[in-house]
C-alpha cells in the first residue's frame, strides 16, 4: 500500500525533481504524524495564525536504503522566510536529551506544515545536513484533506543536485512512503481513535475489529478484481508490474497449508482450547465451593439451635473432591422433608 | 468507497464512547498564563484532598507514554507529563521519556533525573510548549495499574512540593494482551487524612502474588481518577486516514504470539495462587475439636453476615485466618471476594483474551487457506469447519465472559 508519489505537476515548485525518484524504503509511524499534527494545532491556536512556520526533528533508524520513522520533537526557528534559521543551540541539546531516552533512533530529517515545499523549506533543509547524512524532509499539509481523501496528506523529500542547463542547483526528489506500526502503538492509536473508554477490550469490539479489517481487505481485492476486468475487456491499461505482483500473490495462496504450520496452528488451537477448559474447570470448582459453603452455614444454623453450638457442623470432608462424589445431589434429586435431608447430609460430612 | 467503509466502521466504534473532539475541545491546546497563575495562586487542591475529579489526556501524550512503556519492557521505566488544571480536571497534553530505568526506586530516580527534567522544561516552553510539568508517570510491565508503597511516597512527595501533580501507571503487558490500553490516573490522600470506606473507586483487577502484599497494603492512600482521551480535529482527519492503512496490521499480528510471554506468566501466577487456595482448603479438614470454641463462633456469625449480603461468600477457612492475623482488616471488608472467586475472574480473562486471540487466527485461516475453488470446510477439516469453527470461539467466548 505504497504512498505513490503524485504525478499532477500542477503547482508543483521548480525546486521538485520531475525526472528522478528515490529508491529509499520510507515508513513512517503514526506517532509522528500525530506529533506534526499537535505541534501545528498548538502552534496555530497560540500565534493566532492558519499558517504558521513550524519545524521539527524526525528520529528513527536507517538500514541501507531502508529508513524507518518512528518519533519527532518541535525545534525552534528564529527569523523568516529564506532567512530562517535554525536554533543550533536548542536542536544539539534536544537531539542529546532524546538520545539519551531512546539509544536506537538516529536524527534523520526533520518535517514541516506546508501545501507545498518552497525555497524557504530549501534554505532550512541545508543547514539540516549537520545532522545528517542525506537528511529526510516531510510535508503535511492538511488543507489536502478532503472527504474524499484516502490517503495521509503527506509527503516525503530527500534532497539531490540535479544538472540544468549546466547549472548544478539542489533539488527535492519525491520518496515514497508508507505507514508502520508496532503493536502497542496500533493498540493506543485504536483506542485514541475511538475516544478511549471501555471499548477494546470486549469480545464484540473484537470481533468488530476484525470485521472492519476484513471488510477493508474485501474493498482492496474487488478494486483488484475492477482492475482486471478492466484491463480484460481494454478499458484499463496493462500495468505488467502490477500484474506480476497479483499472479505472485495469487500463486502463494493458500497461504497456510504448510504441514509445519498446521502443526503448530493445531497446538495453539488446542492449547487456547485447553485453557478455556482450565478456566470452566475453576468455575465449577469455586460454585461448588460456595454451594458447600452456604450448605454447611445453613447446616450450623440448624444444628447450632438444636445442641447448642456450632462446633459440630464444622467436622471435615469440605475438600472440593468430597463435593464432587454428589451425594449431596441425591438429597436435592429426593426431596425430602427439610428437616431429615439436613440431618443426614450432615451425617454424611461427619 | 473504501474510505466510506473505513469511516463507517470506526463510526460504530465510537458510538459507544464519549468523543470529545469537539471545537470547544481546541481551547485545551491553547496555554493562558495569567489563568494559570490565578489556578495556582488559588491551588484549591491544597484544602480539598478529593479536589481532582477526572483527567483528560492528550493523544500523543497517550501514544508516547505506551510506546516508551513498551519499548522497556521487561523494565520499568519513568517519565514526565506536562499539562495544567482546569477546574477539577488535570489535563494533560504531553509527555517525555526520562533516562532511568528498572525497579521501584521512584523517589531516588526523579531525583537523578532532575537535570535532565529541568533542561527538558526549558526547552519545551522554547519551542512553543507553554504548560508546566504536572505529573509523572512509569510502567508495571504485566501486574497492572496501581500504586505500591513507593509510588505512593514518590506521589506524596510530589504533591507536598509541587502539586498540582497526578501519578499515572502505565502496563505495556496487558496493554497488548487485552487489546486495549491499561491505564491508570492516581493520586495520594495527605498522610493524617482518612478516606471515607466507600470511597473504592478501584475496579477489580488481577495482582500477580508477588506483588499482592505491596497492593493490599497501601491501597487506601490514594484514588483512582478517571481518565479520557482528547485529539484535535486535525488529529480526528488523519486518524480516519490512518486507518486506511494501518487495518493491515490487525490481520498481520498474532495476539497470541506476541503475547505468548506474558500469557505464560500469568497462568503460572494463577496456578500459584490456586496452590495456596487448595491448601487453605484442604487445611479446613481436621476435626473440629481442634478449633477454640469462640473462634468458631464469631466465623459463623461473620459469615452469615456475608451470606446476607451477597452471594459472594468467604470461605470459613479465609475468615478464621483474618481473625487470627489482621482482626480490624476483617471487620473493614466483610464482603470481600474470595481468593478462589479472585483466580475465577483471573482465569476467565485469561481464557477470553487467548480466545480473541484465536478467533483472529482462525479467521484469518479461513481467509488464507482456502483454494480457488474449494469450500471453506474442506481447507480448515481439521478444525472441523473454518466458519463452525469461528462459531465455535464466539460460543466459547461469549460463555466465558
Ligand atoms: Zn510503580
Amino acid at each position: 500500500m505504497d504512498r505513490t508519489p503524485s504525478l499532477s505537476t500542477a503547482g508543483i515548485p521548480a525546486i521538485i525533481s520531475t525526472s528522478s525518484q528515490s529508491s529509499l524504503q520510507l515508513s513512517v509511524h503514526p506517532l509522528p504524524l500525530l506529533n506534526i499534527s499537535e505541534h501545528f494545532t498548538r502552534t496555530c491556536l497560540q500565534t493566532d495564525t492558519p499558517s504558521p512556520l513550524i519545524v521539527g526533528a524526525l528520529l528513527g533508524t536507517q538500514n541501507g536504503r531502508d529508513v524507518e520513522i518512528l518519533n519527532s520533537f518541535e525545534l525552534v526557528i528564529t527569523g523568516h522566510n529564506e532567512a530562517a534559521i535554525l536554533d543550533r543551540e536548542f536542536t544539539e541539546v534536544r537531539r542529546e536529551q532524546y538520545k539519551q531516552v531512546f539509544p536506537s533512533l538516529d536524527f534523520l530529517g526533520w518535517y514541516t506544515v506546508s501545501p507545498y515545499p518552497t525555497a524557504t523549506h530549501l534554505a532550512i533543509h541545508s543547514q539540516f545536513g549537520a545532522y545528517s547524512e542525506s537528511p529526510l524532509f516531510l510535508v503535511l499539509s492538511p488543507t489536502a484533506i478532503t472527504s474524499a481523501s484516502e490517503d495521509v496528506p503527506l509527503d516525503a523529500y530527500e534532497a539531490a543536485v540535479e544538472i540544468v542547463e549546466r547549472k548544478s542547483r539542489t533539488v527535492l526528489v519525491e520518496v515514497g512512503w508508507k505507514i508502520e506500526t508496532g503493536e502497542a502503538e496500533r493498540i493506543s492509536v485504536d483506542w485514541v481513535a475511538r475516544g478511549g473508554g471501555e471499548g477494546g477490550g470486549s469480545l464484540v469490539s473484537h470481533l468488530q475489529t476484525q470485521r472492519a479489517a476484513i471488510s477493508m481487505l474485501h474493498e482492496r481485492i474487488l478494486l483488484l478484481v475492477r482492475y482486471l476486468s478492466g484491463v480484460l475487456n481494454g478499458q484499463a491499461k496493462k500495468d505488467h508490474d502490477a500484474i506480476r505482483a497479483l499472479s505472485a500473490l495469487v500463486a502463494s495462496l493458500p497461504a497456510s497449508q504448510h504441514l509445519e504450520f498446521r502443526e503448530e496452528f493445531d497446538t495453539e488451537y488446542e492449547d487456547v482450547q485447553l485453557t478455556s477448559y482450565l478456566a470452566t474447570l475453576t468455575k465449577t470448582a469455586s460454585t461448588l465451593n460456595d454451594l458447600v459453603d452456604k450448605f454447611l452455614i445453613a447446616t450450623a444454623n440448624k444444628e447450632s439451635g438444636r445442641e447448642g453450638g456450632p462446633g459440630g457442623s464444622m467436622h471435615g470432608g469440605r475438600g472440593l473432591g468430597g463435593v464432587g462424589r454428589g451425594r449431596m445431589g441425591s438429597g436435592f434429586a429426593y426431596p425430602r422433608p427439610e428437616d431429615t435431608w439436613m440431618r443426614q447430609t450432615a451425617r454424611v460430612y461427619d | 468507497m473504501a474510505n466510506a467503509h473505513a469511516h463507517a466502521a470506526l463510526q460504530t466504534f465510537s458510538i459507544e464512547n464519549d468523543i470529545l473532539n469537539v471545537p470547544a475541545q481546541h481551547e485545551l491546546y491553547k496555554f493562558d498564563t495569567a489563568a494559570d497563575k490565578k489556578v495556582q495562586q488559588a491551588a484549591p487542591w491544597s484544602k480539598d484532598p478529593h479536589h481532582f475529579k477526572s483527567v483528560k489526556i492528550s493523544a500523543i501524550a497517550l501514544i508516547k507514554m505506551v510506546i516508551h512503556a513498551r519499548s522497556g519492557v521487561p523494565w520499568e521505566i519513568m517519565g514526565m507529563m506536562q499539562g495544567k488544571v482546569t477546574g477539577d480536571l488535570i489535563v494533560i497534553l504531553d509527555a517525555f521519556a526520562l533516562p532511568v530505568q528498572g525497579t521501584e526506586t521512584r523517589v531516588n530516580a526523579a531525583a537523578e533525573a532532575n537535570e535532565y527534567m529541568v533542561l527538558y522544561q526549558e526547552g519545551s516552553k522554547q519551542a512553543g510548549r507553554m504548560e508546566n510539568t504536572i505529573g509523572w508517570y512509569h510502567s508495571h510491565p504485566g501486574y497492572g495499574c496501581w500504586l505500591s508503597g513507593i509510588d505512593v511516597d514518590t506521589q506524596n512527595q510530589n504533591q507536598k512540593y509541587q502539586d498540582p501533580f497526578v501519578a499515572v501507571v502505565v502496563d505495556p503487558n496487558r496493554t497488548i494482551s487485552a487489546g486495549k490500553v491499561d491505564i491508570g490516573a492516581f493520586r495520594t490522600y495527605p498522610e493524617d487524612y482518612k478516606p471515607p470506606l466507600s470511597s473504592s473507586s478501584q475496579q477489580y483487577q488481577s495482582i500477580p502474588l508477588n506483588k499482592i502484599e505491596d497492593f493490599g497494603v497501601h491501597s487506601e492512600r490514594y484514588y483512582q481518577l478517571p481518565i479520557s482521551i482528547f485529539k484535535s480535529p486535525l488529529d480526528d482527519k488523519l486518524l480516519n486516514l490512518l486507518w486506511n492503512k494501518y487495518w493491515v496490521g490487525t490481520l498481520s499480528q498474532s495476539p497470541l504470539i506476541s503475547n505468548r510471554s506474558y500469557a505464560i506468566s500469568q497462568t503460572l501466577d494463577l496456578a500459584e495462587k490456586l496452590q495456596r487456595i487448595s491448601g487453605s482448603l484442604s487445611s479446613r479438614q481436621p476435626p473440629a475439636i481442634a478449633l477454640p470454641p469462640r473462634s468458631s463462633a464469631t466465623s459463623t456469625s461473620a459469615l452469615m453476615a456475608n451470606l446476607a449480603t451477597s452471594d459472594i461468600t468467604a470461605t470459613p477457612g479465609k475468615g478464621k485466618e483474618k481473625e487470627t492475623e489482621k482482626p480490624k482488616v476483617e471487620k473493614e471488608r466483610k464482603v470481600e471476594e474470595t481468593q478462589l472467586g479472585k483466580a475465577v475472574r483471573d482465569s476467565t480473562k485469561i481464557a477470553s483474551e487467548a480466545q480473541h486471540g484465536l478467533i483472529a487466527q482462525v479467521l484469518k485461516d479461513v481467509l488464507f487457506s482456502a483454494r480457488p475453488g474449494e469450500g471453506i470446510e474442506s481447507s480448515t477439516a481439521g478444525l472441523g469447519g473454518g466458519v463452525t469453527g469461528v462459531e465455535q470461539q464466539i460460543a466459547v467466548v461469549s460463555g466465558s465472559s
